[in-house]
């Protein structure tokens, strides 16, 4: 079954065509909302909210070819949501950003990076990773960020600038 | 730079490694389980009617109210009779307000109009400011459109108590539907000169207001010698008129030939609606090429329409008579029937050179045309003298009247050239609603 048709069958609450549509794109769903979350329970909690609301407003889209950016965009937002919900209770620059780290064998470039990217501008750290770790073209994060692909090439540039002078200093040295 | 973005591709490959939870589907289904299906566009549609719905009462409601203050034309209370009077507080009317000065200070105001299917309704007001507006000069209107002229029916007034302003309400034939500006013309003479002034005004046929009642009777109520043929009837909120004719263009052009013309004088039909009689308010007849036509127009008719009838109760006419009847000098009492009307010829004497003829009849006849031939030769009525009714005790009123001729003779003729008489009718037509 196309992606259009799942997409029609979803809008007519379908619960198994929208699961469907996301179960074909899993891996991008999980990376972009681990990107966010930084571990697998967050992340699927983050997504059991995403396909919530995209039960909810599927109808409200338009044109179903883009329903994955449709769809990438609410996950977006609804792990910012979740982790402005946390940082209520926990000063977000209270925990250090370990980046994808955990999940994967210690080794201690991702430990600095992790560090240093918690530094950053929430915006500017969100265009870095979704570019590097999960390597969206300009155009896609321009889509899923809803911001203009100029912005999305400045926010990068400044965030590398930023991590580079962030590097340059103390945590650095320490390779 | 460079270094940093290897740290980062190292990044990548971590990414590029990870993999999806195999508890994701399960997941997903789970967190829709206990969802129902939206249908959030009917809702949405509910909604926006709903909106809708409050809105146009909300609107509409004072809408109304608006258009109570908004166009009520105000000053008319007096001049206006009671069905003009609801239909303005209804804001039928539509303003103009425009005017137009005279030379002389006199201001026409073209406050208002009201249209519908039987006439053009039109507010104004003539203004003095020196407060001899009851001896101002007389203002003739009519009104020009694109397709022709329009002529003014009938109209009154009301003098103001200062004699400063005149409010008048005057009715015009209906415009074509297809008039959209109208001016209204104004000429007035004094002192020999003539000045002319113009009000142009748009009018709104979707204000103009539908009939209430069309029917088509066409019917053919026939008595005596005469007969009238009702056409049509046409209601309308401000009034109601009944369309008919007398003749038609052959039977006036024989009748012409024959000597035998009839000249309508008066209609008397009643509008009957729901049991009650509608006032009348006027009409009007005309003889042209189509005939002799008449209209009757009577106040509007009642809402919660039950019944309409029309009751004609008579039709007096005038007619050629052209007959002449001998009268002898000694037994000069006779009866007469013409047109099936009865005249008593009482006595003729003569006295100081005139002739007298003593007639009676019924007070409704009058002998319109009458001579005394004497040896030949027509004399001419020269007076009517010792007029007197009598009523008899069915109610029928005789009028006993000496008609005195200049001349004697030893023959003599009454001619009797014309004649008005009322046909009583006393009939009842239904109109179907």
């Amino acid at each position: 079954m196309d992606m259009e048709t799942l997409v029609r069958r979803a809008k007519q609450g379908d619960k198994d065509a929208l699961v469907r549509l996301i179960m074909d794109k899993q891996s991008d769903y999980y990376k972009l909302a681990f990107v966010y979350m930084r571990n697998k329970e967050d992340s699927l909690d983050a997504m059991a909210d995403m396909i919530i609301t995209l039960y909810e407003k599927i109808h409200q889209l338009k044109k179903p070819e883009t329903f994955y950016s449709w769809s990438k965009t609410i996950l977006v937002n609804r792990c910012k949501k979740l982790l402005k919900d946390r940082s209520k209770l926990v000063r977000l620059d209270a925990i250090k950003d370990h980046g994808c780290v955990a999940e994967l064998k210690e080794n201690e470039d991702k430990i600095i990076l992790g560090e240093h990217l918690s530094k950053l501008n929430e915006k500017h750290r969100e265009v870095i990773r979704l570019r590097y770790f999960l390597g969206l073209d300009y155009k896609t994060m321009s889509r899923i960020l809803k911001i203009p692909v100029g912005t999305v090439k400045s926010r990068i540039h400044t965030g590398l600038k930023s991590l580079k002078k962030s590097l340059g200093g103390d945590g650095y040295e320490r390779n | 730079m460079r270094e940093i973005e290897r740290i980062l591709d190292k990044g990548k490959i971590d990414m590029d490694n990870m993999e999806v939870p195999e508890e994701l589907e399960e997941k997903l289904y789970k967190a829709l389980e206990d969802k129902s299906p939206v249908k959030p566009k009917r809702a949405n549609r509910k909604a926006v009617l709903a909106v809708a719905c409050i809105l146009i009462l909300i609107v509409g409601y004072n809408l109304s109210s608006l258009a109570y203050y908004g166009k009520r034309l105000l000053g008319y209370n007096q001049v206006m009779n009671g069905t003009l009077k609801q239909l303005n507080e209804l804001g039928r009317g539509q303003l103009v307000e425009k005017d137009y000065t005279f030379e002389n200070g006199l201001t026409v105001i073209l406050d208002g109009i009201m249209l519908d299917e039987n006439q053009l309704l039109v507010f104004y007001t003539i203004n003095d400011p020196k407060g001899e507006v009851d001896k101002a000069p007389n203002i003739h209107m009519f009104i020009k459109g694109f397709f022709r002229e329009y002529s003014p029916q009938s109209g009154h007034g009301i003098i103001n108590d200062e004699k400063t302003e005149i409010k008048w309400i005057h009715s015009f034939e209906k415009p074509s539907i297809f008039e959209k500006t109208l001016r209204l013309e104004l000429d007035m003479t004094e002192d020999k000169i003539r000045e002319t002034g113009q009000i142009s005004f748009k009018i709104d046929a979707n204000k103009a207001m539908g009939s209430i009642l069309k029917q088509n009777i066409n019917k053919t109520i026939k008595n005596g010698n005469t007969e009238i043929h009702l056409g049509h009837i046409s209601a309308s909120p401000t009034k109601t008129v009944l369309h008919g004719s007398i003749q038609n263009i052959v039977e006036l052009a024989r009748d012409q030939i024959l000597g035998e013309r009839i000249r309508p004088n008066n209609i008397d039909i009643r509008l009957i609606a729901n049991g009650n009689e509608v006032p009348y308010q006027g009409g009007g007849m005309s003889t042209d090429i189509k005939g002799i036509r008449f209209h009757s127009d009577f106040d509007a008719l009642p809402e919660n329409l039950e019944s309409v009838e029309l009751f004609i109760k008579s039709f007096s006419v005038d007619r050629d008579v052209n007959k002449r009847i001998h009268i002898e000098g000694d037994k000069s009492e006779q009866n007469i029937e013409i047109l099936e009307q009865n005249i008593k010829i009482n006595n003729m004497y003569k006295s100081s050179g005139s002739t007298y003829v003593t007639i009676s009849t019924r007070e409704d006849i009058i002998l319109t045309r009458v001579g005394l031939v004497i040896d030949g030769e027509r004399i001419s009525l020269k007076e009517t003298i010792d007029s007197d009714l009598e009523k008899l005790e069915d109610g029928t009123i005789i009028h006993t009247r000496t008609l005195c001729f200049p001349g004697e003779g030893e023959n003599y003729e009454l001619s009797i050239e014309r004649m008005t008489y009322t046909q009583p009718y006393d009939k009842t037509v239904k109109i179907p609603l």
